[in-house]
């Protein structure tokens, strides 16, 4: 009983965590339709960033999470263009367009990272670190659960910003029909801008949190990328409040078969739901996807 | 526009007996090349030989029909898994293995094609990747594939054979996408359903089964040369012949090459695997390779989004076009 | 479809124009030193660590005006080819090596999977390879002809550990539980926990195999609710930094954590601080060992300084052993009296010679076994036990190689 009550709170804590990168990336995808390669590279740039303004600034890492959303938000505000001409005009496949073309960025964020800080693994940590709080029989590291909080307020605020505010409601109303919303006098172009660098302000953002918990180096961004497709397939594409629900599954569905049927069957476990939710029901399952 | 220059015999096509001379100068060239060449040279062009034909193959669902596979890696793999297991394991010849790497590998596709052929886009990206993954994990598991330790097969170390094998496996590739893509019904239809799925649909085109068809042609290849691969590099790895590296490198091949047309993924497969090769040899003790190889590959999608071969087709080497087309091709 | 043609024409005559250099014998007074090892790509931490090893020794030699062959120096200049962290480029890269290059003999890569890869092409072409790092029994167990190495397998080193807590600890712990994430060398690494662990008499309560890239919480919650006295894991230094950072969030508190490889590294010690503390390992070599050698460095300490002095950072087994498979080299250089460039009978009897090496250097006693399931691996090693006490690495066991005492039991993360 105490194992399967920590289980589900491990789950529930890997689900949080899921959801800081995965929400980002939905909102991405779900208004301007790039299926982004480079949301792995965000991370580690943005664990990278906040390493450096630790190590120069002192002070302790979480305050930096404001300061290394400005950051992003205006690297991804500087990189849209190219992205946008990635993905529009005369182009024969604007989905693999932007694949490609997201897929050289994180070849190039690697690379980068890669020559100018090597190959060590690094570490920060904070004073949330190591520390848990203790609920009977049931531990909650306290950074992770954090981390599950931070996860739950970005995606609130986001919707909260989406549903409630006159320049969401445009970027919404962007995401159901362009054309409709360029030919009612919206600068679709302004507002993809608006979104890409909402979605790298966040997934830069979450980097910091990430580095803290688990190690910083050039590589780590693989399996963000893997999780940020997961969520977002499972919870359909592009449908913000699927992907609280998306990560806690698979959160869940990780904890479970590691502590249940087998460390090693983790991972393949979850590429068969992905596949098979695809399968069956390719909206997300709340069939709520675009 | 495009499709239909495809479907057409080119308005500009040169005789055909110059042509047909070009091909045979390529085919004689590429026959004496292992006579000449060190054997640093012919390793890598029997790489670049076999990344043309994997780029290729890919180009059969990913550019002729339009559909993106981001698993195509795992038909690889299989190939390579299954010529070991059938080499190792029960002791068959490795000319069987390869023709049975090649059926399982279809045989594979074919089973998967069916649900997962039903998505478009970016769906039917993600979910033949998720299912690319799965193979990868899968054989990380089992016993029979070595998990995790990987997989020894025989040296056998004769470059020029693999060279050859290469070459023919390639070239018969390249024969079959020319004879049945180029200049048969079965490509019209394909790229009718590239272009516009539900009218080909309208006019009696059997969607469902030509996507098949073409996605099962699409993995029988790559299953061949992965089984070759297997032999020629003798240890094979879940992360070095099912990792997303492979799949990766076939679509970036295929797209700076020119996506749905013939010589398209061949030239790619030579400009990536050349530029690659020689950045490792001159800057082999560093990572700056990583940014440059970054950096070309979003300024194509950037600035020649048509590919090699659609700057090849361009005016853009007629000296008194060039500006213009230029001009026309790098706007912002 | 014309100017594709054309193109492709032209590149393959391009090709067929790359100037054939480096075929014919040249003269040289220098040896030239082949390095295959991963500087690019996911092993480049590993890689970097055996080129630390491989770079310590020929500058050293250097410095001494080089190897002495009949009161004659000769330099020695390492030519390095990146292998990616992929068997395919470990293969283009010994082929480049050897053929282009014309090196003398190679020192090999830093993993398993692409020493496999490139060892049949030094068989192939002759040319006589250490690897100073990789540790897969797989590779022994081939017995190749033309490949040595100077680490002994991860199956015998892991044991050291297991064996200090069964002999030297008391109370003496009972059970264990034991991870590995699926990788070529973590596995074994975990499955010689197992096997010395069940040898030694312990019970093992849990045996479980993760894939690399997953989070360890899980794992870690179904160990610590089976509460063992150990906890053994077999992983290389990425995992095994966040497994201590989720033990101490989950107030995971076994009486002992035992990890293999990845303790030994600098990155560790940094990035966990005071959390390194009490965890055990198992090396084969470490400064404080009292080894005393004839050639190059005397002893431990003196390696220990000099690589201080060229990279910062204290050395660990791995680069050491990379260094001794450089000296292994120079010795037998010395015994067949070879002079560069190297020729094929030269070659050979440079293999008979490594065959007969026995010598005692700063990384201890270099002896290739040339019979049975570790041929031509160093058997002249003994594992050693190490834990972390005060931010150092010490040997406490097994038997009569313990220096210090082991702290046993941990104390829990609270009372730290």
């Amino acid at each position: 009983m105490e194992l399967f009550l920590q289980t589900l709170i491990d789950g529930l804590l890997i689900g949080g965590l899921i959801i800081v990168v995965g929400i980002g990336f939905s909102l991405c995808f779900g208004v301007m339709h790039i299926v982004d390669f480079a949301v792995g590279e965000w991370v580690m740039l943005g664990a990278f960033t906040g390493f450096l303004l630790v190590s120069y600034f002192g002070q302790d890492p979480m305050i930096y999470l404001p300061v290394l959303f400005i950051i992003f938000f205006v690297l991804g505000w500087a990189i849209y263009p190219l992205i946008y001409r990635a993905i529009s005009g005369k182009r024969h496949n604007p989905v693999l367009m932007g694949l490609v073309f997201t897929f050289g960025l994180s070849i190039l964020a690697k690379g980068g990272a890669l020559s100018i800080w090597g190959y060590h693994i690094q570490s920060i940590t904070t004073w949330l670190s190591g520390k848990s709080l203790a609920l009977g029989p049931i531990t909650i590291p306290a950074l992770r659960f954090s981390g599950f909080l931070f996860g739950i307020l970005i995606t609130l605020l986001l919707m909260f910003f989406l549903y409630k505010t006159k320049l969401g409601i445009t970027i919404r109303a962007t995401a159901q029909d362009r054309e409709m919303a360029s030919l009612l006098g919206t600068d679709v172009r302004k507002v993809g801008a608006l979104v890409y660098s909402l979605y790298a302000g966040v997934t830069g953002m979450s980097g910091i949190l990430i580095g803290a918990l688990f190690s910083i180096h050039a590589a780590m961004g693989v399996k963000y990328c893997t999780l940020a497709f997961f969520v977002v397939v499972l919870a359909g594409m592009g449908y913000i409040p699927g992907v609280i629900i998306a990560g806690l599954i698979l959160g869940l569905l990780q904890s479970f078969v590691g502590v249940y049927v087998g460390g090693r069957y983790n991972l393949v476990a979850l590429f068969m739901v992905m596949y098979g939710v695809l399968l069956i029901t390719p909206k997300g399952i709340l069939r709520r996807g675009i | 526009m495009k499709s239909l220059k495809n479907a057409q015999t080119p308005a500009h096509s040169s005789p055909s007996f110059l042509r047909w001379g070009l091909l045979g100068l390529v085919l004689l060239i590429s026959l004496l090349l292992p006579w000449t060449l060190s054997p640093l040279w012919i390793r890598i062009a029997t790489e670049v030989l076999m990344w043309a034909g994997l780029a290729q193959s890919w180009n059969i669902i990913g550019g002729y029909t339009g559909y993106l596979s981001f698993g195509h890696g795992a038909f690889f793999g299989v190939g390579a898994y299954i010529t070991g297991i059938t080499m190792l394991h029960l002791g068959l010849p490795f000319g069987l293995g390869l023709l049975i790497s090649g059926m399982a590998a279809a045989l594979m596709a074919v089973i998967i094609g069916y649900p997962t052929l039903r998505l478009r886009g970016a769906y039917f990206a993600i979910a033949t990747w998720a299912f690319g993954e799965m193979i990868r994990q899968i054989a990380t598991i089992l016993e029979i594939t070595g998990g995790a330790f990987g997989m020894q097969l025989p040296a056998y170390l004769n470059l020029p054979f693999f060279y050859y094998l290469f070459l023919l496996m390639t070239g018969l590739i390249y024969l079959t996408i020319y004879l049945l893509l180029e200049r048969s019904p079965f490509g019209y239809k394909l790229l009718a359903i590239r272009e516009h799925e539900e009218a080909a649909e309208m006019v009696g085109v059997d969607t469902v089964m030509i996507k098949i068809k073409a996605f099962g042609l699409s993995a029988f290849f790559p299953g061949v040369l992965g089984g070759i691969y297997a032999y020629w590099v003798t240890y094979i790895h879940p992360d070095s012949v099912l990792g997303a590296v492979i799949t990766d490198f076939m679509v970036v091949m295929a797209f700076l090459g020119g996506i749905g047309s013939l010589w398209g993924p061949f030239l790619g497969a030579g400009v990536v695997q050349l530029v690659n090769r020689y950045l490792w040899l001159v800057w082999g003790e560093g990572t700056f390779y990583l940014i440059v190889i970054g950096a070309a590959i979003c300024a194509v999608v950037l600035f020649i989004p048509s590919g090699i071969i659609g700057l090849l087709e361009s005016q853009i080497f007629q000296p008194r076009t060039a500006w213009k087309e230029i001009r026309k091709k790098v706007k912002w | 479809m014309k100017k594709g043609f054309k193109l492709i024409l032209s590149v393959l005559i391009l090709v067929f124009l790359i100037p054939q250099f480096g075929l014919a014998q040249e003269k040289r007074d220098f040896f030239k030193v082949g390095v295959v090892t991963s500087l690019s790509g996911e092993l480049a931490f590993g890689g970097t660590v055996t080129k630390r090893g491989y770079d310590l020794w020929a500058d050293t030699v250097n410095a001494l005006g080089g190897i002495e062959i009949e009161g004659k120096k000769y330099k020695v200049t390492l030519v390095y080819a990146d292998d990616q962290s992929t068997p395919a480029t470990a293969a283009v890269a010994a082929e480049r090596l050897i053929t282009q290059e014309n090196v003398d003999f190679i020192l090999g890569p830093y993993a398993s999977g692409t020493t496999l890869a490139l060892a049949p092409i030094a068989e192939k072409y002759k040319i006589p390879h250490i690897t100073g790092s990789a540790e897969s029994p797989l590779i022994w167990k081939r017995k190749f002809k033309y490949t040595f190495g100077t680490i002994p397998a991860v199956s015998l080193i892991a044991q050291a550990s297991i064996q200090t807590l069964a002999k030297d600890v008391t109370p003496k712990p009972k059970t264990v539980a034991i991870l590995g994430i699926d990788d070529a060398f973590s596995k074994f690494a975990a499955e010689a926990f197992k096997m010395s662990a069940e040898k030694e008499g312990f019970k093992v309560l849990k045996y479980d195999i993760v894939p690399e890239g997953s989070d360890y919480t899980p794992q870690v919650s179904a160990i610590k609710a089976l509460k063992p006295d150990i906890f053994a894991m077999g992983s290389h230094e990425k995992a095994a930094i966040e497994m201590i950072k989720i033990a101490k969030e989950l107030k995971f508190n076994p009486q002992a954590f035992v990890q293999h490889y990845g303790m030994t590294t600098p990155d560790f010690r940094k990035g966990l601080g005071k959390d390194a503390e009490f965890v055990l390992g198992t090396s084969v070599w470490t400064p404080n060992m009292k080894h005393q050698a004839t050639l190059l460095f005397k002893n431990p300490k003196e390696y220990a300084n000099a690589f201080k002095a060229k990279f910062g950072d204290e050395p660990e087994y791995t680069n050491a052993g990379s260094t001794a498979a450089g000296i292994a080299f120079q010795e037998a250089l010395r015994m067949i009296k070879a002079k560069p460039p190297l020729t094929q009978e030269n070659k050979d009897a440079l293999i008979s010679a490594l065959e007969k090496l026995n010598i005692m250097t700063f990384y201890g006693q270099v002896k290739f076994a040339v019979e049975g399931d570790f041929y031509h691996c160093n058997a002249g090693l003994q594992p050693v036990a190490i834990q972390y006490q005060g931010g150092k690495l010490v040997e406490v066991g097994p038997g009569k190689l313990q220096v210090v005492a082991p702290k046993f039991p941990t104390p829990s993360w609270d009372k730290r």
